[in-house]
């Protein structure tokens, strides 16, 4: 179908299609396609057509002439910005490193950037935080785990306006290689952690570029709960985080929680080791449960079923029997109890001590107790910026103790709650307020958060390592650990902790998922 | 003629006399109030209710409580007369004499009691009794030290020493001060009383018992006193009680925490009260005495060797 339009054009015909040539005013050809469906029409109807056909084909030409002229202006003023950029190779997203090049380049750590380093220019990989466009400059802020520092793109000799609005649109939490002059401050720069330097960008890549949206904002989830509902902003809540979990494990205070945590551990390990402790390794699928067929976590195992350890009690008692004296280990402990609260999780990390003694368990007690209290002081002498940090988002009190560690009998314990009006019998077990209250009144009295109450009466606290012949355990079963005591066994005793309640107590936190890196609960598998 | 007849029992022309009143009330306006507020009795007597009976006269009894009023009243005046006399003389210097009379009635009046344990610190709940002692170890209290001594002669005492995380370090001079480990120290139950000492950052010495009675004690001072009344040192003859009691204080406050000048005092009245005798306050009162060394000791820069109150131990323990 033939077309005229009014304007200067070639036309040509082609089956099917109808190709419009439009030309705009800087003489660039723009060629539109537009397809129509040729059916067979007889000429009548096609001049009836025409005309009408006219108009429309009119209509949609001209909308056509317009979008090319608007799209001819952007690209000509790309052009125009093009050839303006000075600054084009100093900046734009790096291609994925796939080790093709080895760049001998030092990177500085954003924790090393003080007031010594003036006038240097370094290279700094780190995380975009946040990025601020006010005109012709823009602010960053560049993060590395707990430390932070802010950086300055201008427009001047050595960036571009193009630069500028490249800085300003990097997705958040996108992870960035910059080239920048470090230069001093007069005014200390109050929301970073470095707080005396700036970076003066003059080149920017992007190392690996982070989607837009993210499931939840860092700043929300380093705010404080109270200031929250306060304030009106949002705050995180702990599902969401769970979910998320990477990256609610960047934030400063999760970081703080963690390298803790990591303390905990090497301290444990260290001032074990110091006392001629072994450190062991014991089997985690075992043929019968240690601790009551109750929670226990059953897996098959081949043509039979096994048991996830629940703890290394017997295998700790066999090492002893086999002449270790003194051994401890590290390890993942699995209790299948059905305990939604905020300090039981299904799959925890125990630290177990189990040693020899000669001629009273108070040895054991004297060994494990003061264990606790090298670590808490270790604590306290080697991590305070993290229980500083911690305690920015989750305020409490300094955790405190004795050394060497108070040691109050049954007696004492009961005769201090029964002067704080408590009505129990002098046999009888601590029920779970009772404990809480008479942690309270020590505290109140002694002023330490950490003693141990001995001599429990036997009523209570049945012996757990003699097999009861009413529970029914297949002897059998445990016949190696039966025939361990066979063949002459020392008196020995052990205890166990459990590595995030340890963390949460220290910090005062109130939950021990906060202290789980990837926790799990009878409601939690992933992530 | 009638049937029955009566010989009459009495005569026809007695008088009756018929009530013309149903129910009689004494009359309550007649009497006096009570005598025990005089202005009342005074009203009474002058007001407008004379006491009258039926008769008119004035009933004998009522002149009697009467007279018997103005007698007490009397002697109220003359009461308050020797007092106020009394009172002139007490404020003039020839006092002391009175007072050493008084003394020596009390001392010869009140039985001398041994300290129980039970009656001083509330009943025995079946478990160890503790007492916490918070200290700071820049000024270790010494005078509390020698107390322990003594305790621990008087009882059987578990001491334990422990170091608060709120303190670094501590010189191991101040974690063995309270002696060796007791060899039984594993059964608490064995020891009548605890005393557990902690090495903290506190300002001021400090001492917990039984948390929910007692509020927390301050001042080496008053921690002292405490101990002193346990080990039994406290003496029952008020004028003596009241010279030891103002000894410690001089000690803690004018010697310990005084300027140079107030020191120098002290230390000139130590040295005329040490001239007269051994004791500062008197026979029955030793413990006093190791205060004013203790408070000297913090201030002088280097601490000196144990005061030589070791005597003091010995011969305290025997009043």
């Amino acid at each position: 179908m033939r077309v005229s339009i009014p304007s200067l054009c070639g036309l040509s015909d082609f089956r099917g299609f109808s190709q419009v040539a439009v030309s705009n005013h800087t003489g660039r050809l723009v060629l539109v396609m537009t397809k129509e469906e040729l059916k067979g029409a007889s000429e009548e109807e096609q001049q009836a057509q025409s005309k009408k056909g006219l108009k429309k084909a009119q209509k949609e030409a001209e909308k056509a002439a317009k979008k090319a002229e608007k799209q001819a202006k952007l690209a000509a003023e790309q052009q125009s910005t093009d050839e303006d950029d000075f600054a084009k190779d100093r900046y734009g997203v790096s291609p994925m490193v796939q080790s093709q090049e080895k760049l001998d380049r030092v990177l500085v750590r954003v924790q090393q950037l003080t007031p010594e380093r003036a006038d240097q220019l370094i290279w700094v990989r780190a995380r975009v935080h946040t990025s601020r466009a006010k005109g012709k400059q823009c602010f960053l802020v560049l993060r590395q785990q707990q430390f932070n520092v802010q950086a300055l793109v201008a427009v001047g000799d050595r960036a571009s306006k193009q630069m500028v609005k490249f800085a300003a649109n990097i997705n958040k939490e996108s992870i960035v290689d910059v080239e920048a002059m470090v230069r001093k401050v007069d005014q200390k720069i109050e929301s970073c952690s470095q707080q005396d330097v700036e970076l003066h960008i003059e080149r920017i890549f992007v190392i690996s570029q982070a989607e837009p949206r993210l499931p939840l904002q860092l700043e929300d989830a380093v705010r404080p709960e109270g200031e929250g509902d306060e304030e009106g902003r949002a705050t995180v809540n702990q599902d969401t985080r769970l979910d998320n979990r990477v990256i609610d494990l960047r934030t400063t205070t999760s970081q703080a929680i963690f390298r803790l945590q990591s303390g905990v551990c090497q301290l444990f390990r260290d001032t074990l080791t110091d006392k001629g402790f072994v450190e062991i390794q014991t089997p985690k699928i075992i043929s019968a449960a240690s601790e009551g067929g109750a929670n226990v976590f059953t897996v098959s195992y081949f043509k039979t079923s096994a048991y996830l350890a629940q703890s290394p009690q017997l295998y700790k008692q066999m090492c002893i029997c086999a002449d270790f004296d003194k051994v401890f280990c590290v390890g993942p402990v699995f209790r299948a109890e059905d305990s939604n609260t905020h300090r039981h999780l299904t799959e925890f990390v125990g630290l177990d001590i189990e040693m020899a003694f000669n001629y009273h368990y108070h040895e054991v007690i004297d060994s494990i107790t003061d264990t606790m209290v090298q670590i808490f002081k270790g604590l306290r002498d080697k991590f305070q910026t993290e229980i500083q940090t911690v305690n920015k988002q989750y305020p409490s009190e300094p955790f405190k103790f004795l050394e060497p560690t108070l040691r109050l009998e049954y007696t004492e314990g009961v005769a201090m709650l029964r002067a704080a009006g408590v009505e129990m019998g002098d046999e009888e077990d601590l029920s779970t307020p009772n404990e809480k209250l008479l942690g309270r009144l020590v505290k109140e009295k002694y002023d330490t958060d950490f003693y141990v109450l001995d001599k429990y009466p036997l009523a209570v606290r049945p012996f757990y390592t003699m097999p009861d012949p009413t529970d029914k355990v297949d002897l059998e079963k445990i016949k190696a650990y039966i025939d361990s005591f066979r063949y002459g066994a020392p008196p020995h005793a052990g205890g166990g902790i459990g590595l995030e309640r340890v963390t949460m107590l220290y910090l005062g936190l109130h939950n021990v998922r906060q202290t789980s890196m990837f926790p799990r609960d009878p409601k939690r598998l992933t992530p | 003629m009638s049937m029955y007849q009566v010989k009459p029992i009495t005569g026809s022309d007695i008088n009756v006399d018929l009530p013309t009143c149903m129910y009689k009330l004494p009359n309550l306006h007649a009497q006096p109030g009570s005598g025990s507020c005089i202005d009342n009795v005074l009203q009474l007597s002058t007001g407008p209710y004379v006491s009258s009976d039926q008769n008119g006269e004035v009933d004998p009894a009522l002149k009697a409580l009467e007279q018997r009023q103005d007698d007490i009243l009397r002697r109220l005046y003359e009461l308050k007369a020797a007092v106020d006399g009394l009172a002139k003389t007490v404020t003039t210097p020839d006092a002391d004499l009175d007072a050493t009379s008084l003394s020596s009635a009390a001392m010869m009046s009140a039985p001398k009691e041994v300290a129980h344990l039970d009656s001083l610190l509330g009943k025995d709940l079946g478990a160890l009794r503790d007492i916490v002692v918070n200290a700071n170890p820049s000024s270790p209290p010494l005078s509390l030290l020698v107390l322990h001594g003594l305790l621990c002669q008087r009882y059987r005492v578990l001491s334990t020493v422990h170091v608060h995380s709120s303190v670094s370090s501590v010189p191991p001079k101040l974690l063995n001060c309270l002696g060796p480990r007791h060899a039984d120290s594993y059964t608490r139950q064995r020891f009548q009383l605890g005393f557990t000492l902690i090495w903290k950052d506190v300002p001021r010495l400090q001492m917990k018992f039984s948390v929910p009675n007692m509020c927390p004690i301050e001042g080496q001072g008053n921690v002292a006193r405490f101990l002193s009344r346990l080990v039994g040192l406290e003496p029952h003859d008020p004028a003596a009680a009241t010279m030891s009691d103002s000894w410690v204080d001089t000690a803690f406050f004018q010697l310990a925490e005084g300027s140079g000048k107030e020191q120098a005092a002290v230390l000139r009245a130590l040295n005329a009260a040490l001239g007269r005798g051994p004791w500062l306050a008197g026979q029955s009162s030793h413990w006093p005495t190791l205060c004013a060394p203790a408070a000297s000791c913090r201030r002088a820069p280097v601490p000196p060797r144990p005061p030589p109150m070791s005597s003091a131990g010995s011969r305290g323990a025997r009043t």
